[in-house]
C-alpha cells in the first residue's frame, strides 16, 4: 500500500508537485494521467526517492519512505522507465539479474530466477539470455525491462510511460500482457503514462493531474461518466467518451436472452467489449449480432438499442 | 555469385596499379654512390641487369589489374596474395639490385631507395587497405597479412641489403638505435600515463564543479595553442632555476634541457585531449541508463564503477590514442632540447644532409604511431564488443 499525504515538491520557486494526497490500495494499478509537465512523473519518483519531496509524508505499508534506506527502499520496488534504462554492456541474463545481485543472492538462486522470469514474459532463455540491448527489438528489450524490475519479486513497480516508445501493435500486446501478469501477481502498480486508452485499459484507480494537482481520482467509469470539469473530460476523449465508455464495457452486460427470431449472422464474444461489438454493427451495417461464448456457441443477442442503454423493444 | 560475375571494375584498384606501374617504369628506382658524401647515381628499374629482375614486381601487378577487371570474392583474395607476394618480393629486387651495381670493394658503397619504390610501397599498401575493405576483413586478419611481408624485409636486411643507405646508418649506430627506441617510448609512456592519472582526476574534478570546467577548458585550450618549439623554451627557464635550488630535482636530473622540459610539455599537450575525451565520455552515457541504474537501487559507487565508467571507456581510450599518436610525434621535436629518442636522428641527419639518417629517425616515427593506432584501436573495440554502438 502506498499513501501520499499532502506531497508538495518545489524546484526552486517552482511548484512541481502541489499539495497531493494518493492512496493506493494493496494490488491496485494506479495510472497517473494529464498533459505533459503535470507532475505525474515527479510524483512516481517521489516515491522511490529519485526525487525528495519537500512537504508532506509519503508512507510504504504505513512507514514514512524517509526513513528507508535510499538504496535498500529501492532495491524492494521495481522501476521501469520509457526508454528502458537496460544496461548496453550487459546480457540480457545479466540485466534481469541486477537486483538480486544487489541484494546479494546466491548466484544459482539468480540463475533460476532470471529464467523463470523470461520464461513469464516470454524470452525464451535459450534465444535471449546471451543476447545484448541493442540486439534487441523494442518490444523485446521492454519486456527484459519488465522482467528486470519483477525480478526480486518487489511488492511495489513503479511505471514511468513504460509502453511509450513502441509501435502500437506492440503497445497493445504488452498492454494485454500486463495485466494478465497483474491478474497473477497482484502488485502494487503506479503508471504513468499520458495515453488514455491505455490507462482506462489497465488501470483499477485513474488519478488526473494538472498543473501539480489531481484534480480527480476514481474508477475509470466513474471519472468518464462524471468528470468534475471540462479539462477532465476533455483529457478523457471529449466527445469520444461514449466509445471510450463502450470500451470498458463488456458485451455479456448488455445482452439479452436468445428470442425467438433467427439468430443473426454475425457474432461477437460476450468478453468483448462494446466498442467491438458496436464497430461490427457499422462494418457489417447491421443492428443485431448474436453473441456467443468461449466455444462459439450461441448463448445470447445483442441489438443496437440494447447496445446504446435503451430499454428491450 | 551471377550478380557478383558481371561485376564492373574496381576502378580504385585499377588506377593506383596503373599508377604503380607508370612509376614503376619512369621514375628512379635506387640511387648508387661510392660514399655518404657523393650524390647517388640515380637509375630505373629496368636499367638493373637488364631489366630481368623488374618482370618480378612488374607481372604481378599486371595480374591485380587483370583480377580488378572482373572482381569477385575468389579473385580479390588472388589479388591480396598478389599484393602481399609483391609487397615481400620487393626487397628481394632490391638485393638483386645491390649485387648488380654496389661495387663490393668499396665498404661505404650504398645503394639508396628512390622515388618509384617509395611510391610502390605507399600503393600497394593503399591497394591492400581497398582489398581489406571489399573483402570485409577484420582488423586482425590486415596484420596478419603484413607479416610474410615483414618477414621477407627482415630477412633481406640481416643477409642481402646491407649496403642499403638505411642499413648503413643504421649499423653505424644499432645500439643508439635501440637505445632511442627505448628511450622514446618510455618518455611517450610516462607522458601518456602521468596525462591519463591528471586527465582523469582533472575530467571527475570538473564535473563537480562547473567553475573549475570553464576555467579547466580555456587553460588547456590556451595551452594547446602554444607551439611546441616555444613551450620548451618556456620551460628551459624556470626549471633551470628550480633544479639550481632545489637539491633533490636536480639529483634526479632534472634541468632546463633534457627530459624533463620535454615530459611536462608532452603532458601539457597531451592533458586537453585526455581531458576532453574523459570529461564527454563520463557525461554523454545515456540518462535513462544512468537513471534506472540509480532506481534499482545501486549506490553512487556502484553507478560509477558498473555503469558510468564501463559505458564510458571506450570514448576514454580514443582520448588515449589520440594523446599517444600525438606524443610519438611531438617527442621528435623535443629531440631539440636534448630529450634524446628518435628525433635525434632526424635532426643529425638533416644537419649532416643525411637524408638516410633522416629516416633512420622518421620511418620509425611513423611506424610506432600506426601501431599505436592500431593497438588502441582495436583495444576500443574490443571494450565496445556488444555495448553500445
Amino acid at each position: 500500500m502506498i499513501e501520499l499525504f499532502d506531497v508538495t515538491k518545489r524546484f526552486g520557486d517552482e511548484i512541481a508537485v502541489n499539495d497531493i494526497s494518493l492512496r493506493v490500495e494493496k494490488g491496485e494499478l494506479c495510472a497517473l494521467v494529464g498533459t505533459s509537465g503535470c507532475g505525474k512523473s515527479t510524483t512516481l519518483r517521489m516515491i522511490n526517492r529519485l526525487i525528495e519531496h519537500s512537504e508532506g509524508e509519503i508512507h510504504l505499508d504505513g512507514q514514512p519512505v524517509r526513513t528507508f534506506n535510499e538504496q535498500l527502499l529501492r532495491r524492494r520496488i521495481g522501476y521501469v522507465i520509457q526508454s528502458t534504462g537496460l544496461f548496453p554492456h550487459w546480457t540480457v541474463a545479466r540485466n534481469i539479474g541486477l537486483v538480486p545481485r544487489l541484494l546479494k543472492w546466491p548466484r544459482t538462486r539468480i540463475r533460476e530466477r532470471v529464467a523463470e522470469l523470461m520464461g513469464l514474459l516470454g524470452l525464451p532463455p535459450a534465444e535471449f539470455a546471451a543476447k545484448y540491448p541493442h540486439q534487441l527489438s523494442g518490444g523485446q528489450a521492454q519486456r527484459v525491462g519488465v522482467a528486470r524490475a519483477l525480478a526480486a519479486d518487489p511488492e511495489i513497480l513503479l511505471m514511468d510511460e513504460p509502453f511509450g516508445a513502441l509501435d502500437p501493435i506492440t503497445r497493445e500486446s504488452l498492454q494485454h500482457e500486463l495485466r494478465d501478469l497483474q491478474a497473477r501477481l497482484h502488485k502494487t502498480i503506479v503508471f504513468v503514462t499520458h495515453d488514455m486508452d491505455e490507462a482506462l485499459a489497465l488501470a483499477d484507480r485513474l488519478v488526473v493531474m494538472h498543473r501539480g494537482r489531481i484534480v480527480q481520482q476514481g474508477r475509470p467509469i466513474e471519472l468518464l461518466r462524471e468528470p468534475v470539469d471540462n479539462f477532465v473530460a476533455s483529457l478523457l476523449g471529449g466527445v469520444e467518451r461514449g466509445l471510450k465508455e463502450a470500451g470498458l464495457t463488456r458485451v455479456s452486460e448488455r445482452m439479452l436472452p436468445l428470442g425467438p427470431r433467427l439468430l443473426a449472422r454475425e457474432r461477437v464474444a460476450q468478453t468483448a467489449p462494446l466498442r467491438d461489438a458496436l464497430s461490427m454493427m457499422l462494418w457489417h451495417r447491421v443492428d443485431r449480432l448474436t453473441v456467443v461464448d468461449d466455444d462459439d456457441i450461441p448463448i445470447g443477442e445483442l441489438s443496437l438499442r440494447r447496445l446504446v442503454g435503451g430499454r428491450p423493444e | 555469385m551471377a550478380a557478383e560475375r558481371h561485376a564492373s571494375p574496381n576502378w580504385v584498384l585499377l588506377s593506383l596499379m596503373l599508377a604503380g606501374l607508370l612509376a614503376w617504369l619512369s621514375l628512379d628506382a635506387v640511387s648508387v654512390a661510392p660514399n655518404r658524401i657523393v650524390a647517388g647515381a640515380p637509375h630505373r628499374a629496368y636499367e638493373v641487369m637488364g631489366g630481368w629482375p623488374m618482370l618480378l614486381v612488374t607481372l604481378p601487378m599486371l595480374g591485380v589489374m587483370a583480377l580488378a577487371w572482373r572482381p569477385d570474392s575468389r579473385r580479390l583474395r588472388l589479388a591480396v596474395a598478389l599484393v602481399v607476394a609483391l609487397l615481400a618480393a620487393l626487397p628481394l629486387w632490391l638485393a638483386a639490385a645491390v649485387w648488380a651495381l654496389v661495387d663490393p670493394s668499396l665498404p661505404q658503397a650504398r645503394l639508396g631507395i628512390g622515388a618509384s619504390v617509395w611510391l610502390l610501397l605507399f600503393l600497394w599498401l593503399l591497394v591492400l587497405l581497398e582489398l581489406r575493405t571489399r573483402l570485409g576483413l577484420a582488423r586482425w586478419q590486415g596484420w596478419a597479412l603484413l607479416l610474410p611481408v615483414l618477414a621477407a624485409w627482415w630477412l633481406a636486411l640481416a643477409h642481402w641489403l646491407e649496403p642499403l643507405a638505411l642499413n648503413r646508418e643504421y649499423q653505424g649506430r644499432s645500439d643508439q638505435f635501440v637505445a632511442a627506441i627505448g628511450y622514446h617510448l618510455a618518455l611517450v609512456g610516462a607522458a601518456v600515463g602521468a596525462s591519463l592519472l591528471l586527465g582523469v582526476a582533472l575530467a571527475l574534478a570538473m564535473r563537480r564543479h562547473a567553475g573549475l570546467q570553464r576555467a579547466g577548458f580555456a587553460v588547456l585550450n590556451f595551452l594547446q595553442t602554444i607551439p611546441s618549439l616555444a613551450l620548451f623554451g618556456l620551460l628551459l627557464a624556470p626549471l633551470a632555476w628550480l633544479s639550481a635550488r632545489v637539491e633533490w630535482l636536480s639529483a634526479l636530473g632534472v634541468s632546463g634541457i633534457g627530459w624533463a622540459p620535454a615530459w611536462l610539455a608532452l603532458v601539457a599537450y597531451s592533458l586537453l585531449p585526455m581531458v576532453r575525451n574523459t570529461f564527454v565520455a563520463l557525461e554523454g552515457v545515456d540518462a535513462g541508463v544512468l537513471e534506472s541504474a540509480r532506481g534499482m537501487g545501486m549506490s553512487r559507487q556502484q553507478v560509477f564503477w558498473q555503469v558510468r565508467l564501463p559505458l564510458a571507456l571506450p570514448v576514454i581510450l580514443e582520448g588515449v590514442r589520440i594523446t599517444t599518436v600525438q606524443a610519438i610525434g611531438l617527442t621528435a621535436v623535443a629531440a631539440l632540447i636534448g630529450a634524446g629518442g628518435l628525433g635525434t636522428f632526424i635532426f643529425q641527419g638533416l644537419g649532416q644532409a643525411a637524408m638516410d639518417l633522416v629516416l633512420l629517425g622518421a620511418l620509425p616515427i611513423i611506424a610506432l604511431a600506426l601501431l599505436a593506432d592500431a593497438l588502441f584501436g582495436a583495444l576500443a573495440d574490443g571494450l565496445r564488443h556488444g555495448g553500445a554502438r
